[in-house]
């Protein structure tokens, strides 16, 4: 465990492989070739998806598999899987898989890549493809009595679903005595559980308090947020909802996830002055998630509503306030505009800057009281330094993201690695910690709001002194907006718990055809496993309340 | 007391004997002035964790965390205790099925019982001690561990395996820490001679140093300071408090042993934990502190004494606000590797010092 800063060492240019050079290494299993707006895509045999993944994976260096798309045409059903590269997020392959209309069955990715298992259960739960050699291949977000797929085309929302009782098993009535391994105890933590941050069912398997075996169970807090958005015209009815996601007052992050996808589909040049504003909300935003994290990593740890928790809660309710002001809302901002910002900067301005520097004035004070009481308290250091363990290869393997990865010293951070915004102009590092446990999680996240700190405060000095005519807080956008048909797009941004992508295609109409969230928090909570097995209950729940879940935005 | 034994006198059932004319009406009188007596005493101590409960604690913890608490009804907010009185009795008793009964209705009195029946031998000053056995010490600590079996008796009946692990890790922080507890206490005796609680505080009251005219007592936190932290180490653990209150643990599992109980025995188990971390606060007073002792005529003992214990209640609460839990297995750990020894080394050393001086 080191605090002090890693070498800088210049990092060798990843190597690019040009599209044909692909296609001729996948050789045979290419049988199509289509262009997404942020990458070839590569139509493959389907029962060809773990050698193709395992080639582009080994030979080209495609390690992150960011998402799994799965969606249904007239004809076939589709699944998408989103390569990148951790060392450059911006060198992106579309592997396609497609499946037969009738019997939709394809190979599944997860012998190669450990993150594809919850992402081809949701494909399978949702649209209804069946994956094949999938080691678990069960409904994920919808309980097991659910009939129908209800992204499937086929599907009839009106239907009711009528479940008799005595097929509807409760988990939590099964009793597990007498089983033949007498000597592990089965306990269910949650879906209510002061833990469990939200409706979140661990089946956990103990031996004496050790935990022999985790198993998440997620989707009490589905709400359908894919269909929303599909239901909803681009140019104003989904804006709203991405709020929703990652309820934890990041919302900013989250809309500029979709703004970014949305604009680069329909080509939509954003004005400068916007993106300083996007950046300062955003980084705002950042800091209240983590805020909030590091408190209620604190609470798990703790066990009490202490000193610290309020303490955070505190500093967030500044960050709270600038963000009310800037945005009008507290939690559910809908700030940002296809093509730039609602509204520009509260009048009158200079009120406005103040309360935003004095805030970051009062911050390092604050931190220094958060590593008073929390990262240099030896008790919670022997609580959290070497408990949940996860190792980089690991993190990379299970798609993790944000603090979760860094934590793990993956150098991964898509403001810097695939900018956008007004990032790339600012000056400000990107956080790791090399210790892989849940107290490096927690440094990353302190010291991140330090680095956001800074980036805000170049943003303040900027719009300071930005020239009033050239304020333009929205570009020209057309009141509806109509991508050409079948133009395919997956873009990221780095939300507060790491990579936050939307996957959208058009049809040609106002609404998306299919709108997929790549959500952070589902692929960083599938580590949870890795992480607990082996340690005791409360490192269980502090490796938990390390990976910062957001129950909204991991069942969407 | 009772069984024709007479009356110690200056004890509280003797006062009280006397202030009544009981004294005539024999056995008989001398059984209702001890249960007089006794029901004096543990009023004392229900007004005192009434006050701790819904309204001190409320406020400790809002000091420590930035925040105001109760302050609507009434001065201060002090008639939320008439409001969580009422609020609390009110709920519904939620028996779950398969609680083992009557095991699982016993628990929580045992817990109040317990730690109100240490307070029989404390001197609390101004007349206030209900007896004053010879062997007063060892059964301060003997009833407050009865509490134990309370846990133990509520985590197994509940038919909760939260429960069931909050039972276990009761079991096993009490033997753990208790054994250092008593240890240590067992120093003190070294300096006394006695187990006697009055004959404790007595050997108090004598002069230990005196710095610029300031005289300072032989309280035995100033003659062993030492012992004095390892005993108030120890208490925190047996009164399960951060950061040891690994029994309960609300965030790993939800809230131990009192995981099942609602309504009247919920605040039976809280009313209990509350006298425990007072008789905690009592036994470190009478075995460190000087027991009532303090600047002013003696009749103010309890006033002193009160303070006493309203400090250690305090300390309790600052740790459970800053401080964060240690691990089940770092806890049992520190207990059996760290405090016993650290216990025995110091009654060694009690031994070696009071041998060579005494």
């Amino acid at each position: 465990m080191s605090l002090e800063e890693p070498e800088p060492d210049v990092p060798a240019p990843v190597e690019e492989q040009s599209p044909d050079e692909l296609a001729e290494l996948l050789g045979d299993h290419v049988i199509g070739r289509e262009e997404h707006l942020n990458a070839p895509g590569y139509v493959i045999r389907p029962d060809a998806v773990q050698d193709v993944l395992s080639t582009l994976k080994t030979e080209a260096g495609y390690d992150h598999l960011s998402c799994v798309t799965a969606q249904e045409y007239e004809d076939r059903y589709e699944s998408i899987y989103h390569l990148k590269k951790f060392d450059d997020p911006t060198q992106e392959v579309s592997v396609v898989v497609p499946a037969d209309r009738e019997n939709p069955v394809s190979e599944s990715a997860e012998p190669v890549f450990r993150t594809a298992d919850w992402h081809e259960r949701e494909a399978y739960d949702l649209v209804g493809i069946d994956y094949d050699d999938h080691p678990d291949l069960r409904r994920i977000l919808l309980p097991e009595t659910w009939q129908g797929h209800p992204l499937a085309a086929d599907y009839d929302q009106d239907r009711p679903q009528v479940v008799p009782l005595r097929e509807n098993a409760n988990p939590l009535q099964e009793d597990h005595r007498g089983e033949d391994d007498t000597d592990t105890m089965f306990l269910n933590i949650g879906p209510h559980h002061p833990a469990t941050h939200g409706v979140l069912h661990l089946k956990t398997t103990l031996d004496g308090e050790q935990v022999a075996d985790v198993e998440s169970d997620i989707g009490y807090l589905h709400r359908c947020e894919e269909q929303i958005c599909q239901n909803g015209t681009y140019r104003h009815q989904i804006m709203p909802y991405p709020d929703r996601w990652d309820y934890i007052s990041a919302g900013l992050l989250n809309e500029w996830a979709y703004a970014r996808a949305a604009e680069d589909m329909a080509d939509i040049e954003v004005p400068e002055y916007a993106q300083v504003i996007r950046t300062m909300g955003a980084e705002l935003c950042r800091i209240a998630a983590h805020m909030l994290a590091v408190g209620t990593f604190a609470l798990d740890v703790y066990g009490d509503f202490t000193a610290i928790f309020m303490y955070a809660i505190r500093d967030r309710e500044k960050v709270q306030n600038i963000l009310e002001d800037l945005t009008g809302q507290r939690l559910m901002f809908n700030y940002f505009r296809l093509g730039g910002v609602v509204w520009d900067l509260p009048e009158p301005r200079e009120e406005f800057f103040e309360k935003t520097r004095d805030f970051l004035e009062d911050l390092p004070e604050a931190l220094e009281e958060y590593h008073d009481l929390i990262s240099g308290n030896e008790i919670l250091q022997m609580r959290t330094i070497d408990t949940g363990v996860l190792p980089p290869e690991v993190a990379k393997n299970y798609g993790a993201t944000g603090p979760v990865a860094r934590g793990s010293g993956v150098d991964y951070d898509l403001r810097r690695d695939d900018p956008y915004g007004y990032y790339d102009e600012l000056d400000w590092d990107v956080v790791t910690e090399d210790g892989c446990d849940n107290y490096s999680r927690l440094l990353v996240r302190l010291r991140e709001v330090e680095e956001s700190a800074k980036i805000i405060e170049q943003c303040i000095d900027l719009l300071e002194d930005w020239p009033e005519e050239d304020r333009t807080i929205q570009a020209n956008v057309p009141r509806t907006l109509k991508p050409d048909d079948d133009t395919e797009i997956y873009r990221a941004v780095e939300g507060a718990k790491g990579e936050l992508g939307i996957y959208m295609r058009s049809d040609g109409t106002d609404k998306p055809a299919r709108f997929k969230i790549r959500s952070p928090c589902f692929s960083n909570l599938q580590t949870l496993p890795e992480m607990a097995e082996g340690e005791y209950v409360p490192d269980l729940v502090a490796a938990l309340g390390s990976l910062d879940i957001v129950l909204g935005e991991v069942d969407r | 007391m009772t069984g024709g034994v007479p009356l110690q006198q200056g004890m509280l059932p003797d006062t009280i004997a006397n202030l009544l004319g009981l004294n005539a009406y024999g056995v008989a009188g001398e059984i209702v002035a001890a249960l007089l007596g006794a029901f004096l005493i543990a009023n004392f101590l229900l007004i005192n964790t009434a006050f701790a409960g819904p309204w001190a604690k409320r406020k400790i913890t809002a000091a420590f965390t930035d925040r105001i608490a109760v302050n609507r009804i009434g001065p201060f907010g002090l008639f939320v205790i008439v409001a969580d009185a009422v609020r609390l009795l009110s709920k519904e008793l939620i028996v779950p099925d398969g609680a083992d009964r009557p095991a699982w209705d016993l628990g929580p009195l045992l817990i109040p019982f317990s730690a109100l029946l240490g307070f029989a031998v404390i001197p609390m000053g101004s007349g206030l001690q209900l007896a004053d056995p010879e062997t007063g010490l060892a059964f301060a600590f003997a009833a407050s561990s009865i509490a134990s079996l309370g846990l133990i008796m509520m985590g197994y009946a509940s038919n909760n395996k939260y429960s069931l692990l909050g039972g276990l890790r009761a079991v096993a922080s009490n033997i753990a820490y208790e054994i250092p507890l008593i240890v240590t206490g067992v120093s003190v005796v070294l300096f006394t001679g006695t187990l006697q609680m009055s004959a404790i505080v007595e050997a108090q009251q004598v002069a230990f140093l005196s710095v610029a005219g300031v005289t300072i007592p032989q309280w035995f936190v100033f003659v062993n300071p030492f012992a004095f932290v390892l005993f108030v180490v120890a208490n925190v653990a047996e009164v399960g408090r951060n950061p040891f209150d690994i029994p309960e643990a609300p965030t790993e599992i939800v809230a131990g042993y009192q995981t099942e109980y609602s309504s009247v025995y919920f605040v039976l188990i809280y009313l209990g934990e509350f006298i425990h971390i007072f008789l905690g606060g009592a036994i470190a007073a009478t075995l460190f502190l000087g027991g009532p002792a303090g600047p002013g005529p003696a009749a103010l003992g309890i006033v002193w004494f009160t303070a006493k214990i309203w400090a250690f209640f305090l300390f309790t609460q600052w740790l459970r606000s800053a401080v964060p839990r240690l691990r089940v297995d770092q806890f049992i750990e520190i207990g059996w590797k760290g405090m016993l020894v650290l216990a025995f080394a110091n009654l060694v050393l009690t031994a070696v010092i009071v041998g060579v001086l005494a």
